[in-house]
């Protein structure tokens, strides 16, 4: 029971956001709210298959937040695009905002950790020179793959 | 209601991130690599979209199945009533399979469900 739990969204967020919608007395069902799990899952695989198809017929092998934003429209979600665009943008904002505040953070270690050669010193290396992420990375990660090109920062001159 | 706050930092504490994701990032990701043996690489932002547009479904499918239960003059949403909304949604077809699977009384009025 708990591993096809993990195939779903997460209950508890899925009656969150029913709840918020709703209004203050409306009640909300056990059953519809796994409904509506079930179904926010499916949407996830649906409009995911979609997009992938997009991305195999362009041989490319990323799937990308334009690519689920393309399969939303041509899906029919395209009323949902601009608030998506617009929350999109906000997090890269928000992004490049963290990674400048991190690289002032790393420019002040980076000088004791260049002697050692710590293991994080080298994934940091790996990973900026990568968009994709798979499965095991972690969202860390992700930020660095936003430094590309800023490795040179922990090189002493 | 509920406020924005301890609950949504703890989610983002978990995923890494500051901001209010509604949704697991990584659950996220997860069913997207399960959607298909295509699907291999997946870029950082894509579960942020998702997270957003999985909220937008949620409540749209909600303020639908909503719709339902005032019809029928409750103030408890039933699967019934999402079963309902998905119905009369066409860009909701891709559900049919899934609310009929669950058993659902699908109310005569809103339609026939035909079996793909």
């Amino acid at each position: 029971m708990v591993e096809e739990q993990d195939k779903l969204l997460p209950i508890a967020n899925v009656g969150k956001i029913m709840k918020q919608i709703l209004p203050p007395r409306a009640k909300i069902s056990k059953e519809a709210k796994q409904t509506m799990q079930e179904c926010a899952t499916e949407f996830i695989s649906f409009v995911t298959g979609e997009a992938s198809d997009k991305c195999h017929k362009e041989n490319r092998k990323t799937v990308n937040g334009d690519d689920i934003c393309w399969a939303l429209s041509t899906l029919g979600f395209d009323n949902y695009t601009e608030a998506i665009v617009r929350y999109l943008h906000k997090y890269r904002e928000d992004e490049r905002e963290r990674a400048k505040n991190q690289s002032k953070v790393t420019a002040t270690s980076s000088n004791e950790d260049k002697a050692k050669e710590s293991p994080s010193h080298k994934s940091r290396e790996q990973t900026t020179s990568v968009q994709q992420i798979d499965e095991t990375s972690s969202a860390p990660s992700e930020l660095r793959a936003l430094k590309k090109g800023k490795s040179s920062l922990t090189n002493p001159p | 209601m509920r406020q924005a706050g301890t609950y949504s930092g703890l989610l983002s504490k978990m995923s890494g991130r500051t901001g209010t994701h509604s949704l697991p990032l990584a659950r996220i990701k997860k069913i997207m690599k399960k959607s298909g043996d295509d699907v291999k690489m997946i870029s950082g932002e894509a579960p942020i979209v998702f997270s957003k547009a999985c909220e937008l479904f949620i409540e749209e499918l909600t303020k639908r199945s909503w719709t339902m239960t005032m019809q029928g003059k409750r103030r408890t949403l039933l699967k019934d009533d999402v079963a309902s909304a998905v119905i009369a949604t066409d860009i909701f077809d891709f559900l049919l399979t899934l609310v009929s699977e669950s058993g659902n009384n699908i109310n005569a009025d809103a339609g026939q469900v035909n079996p793909r």
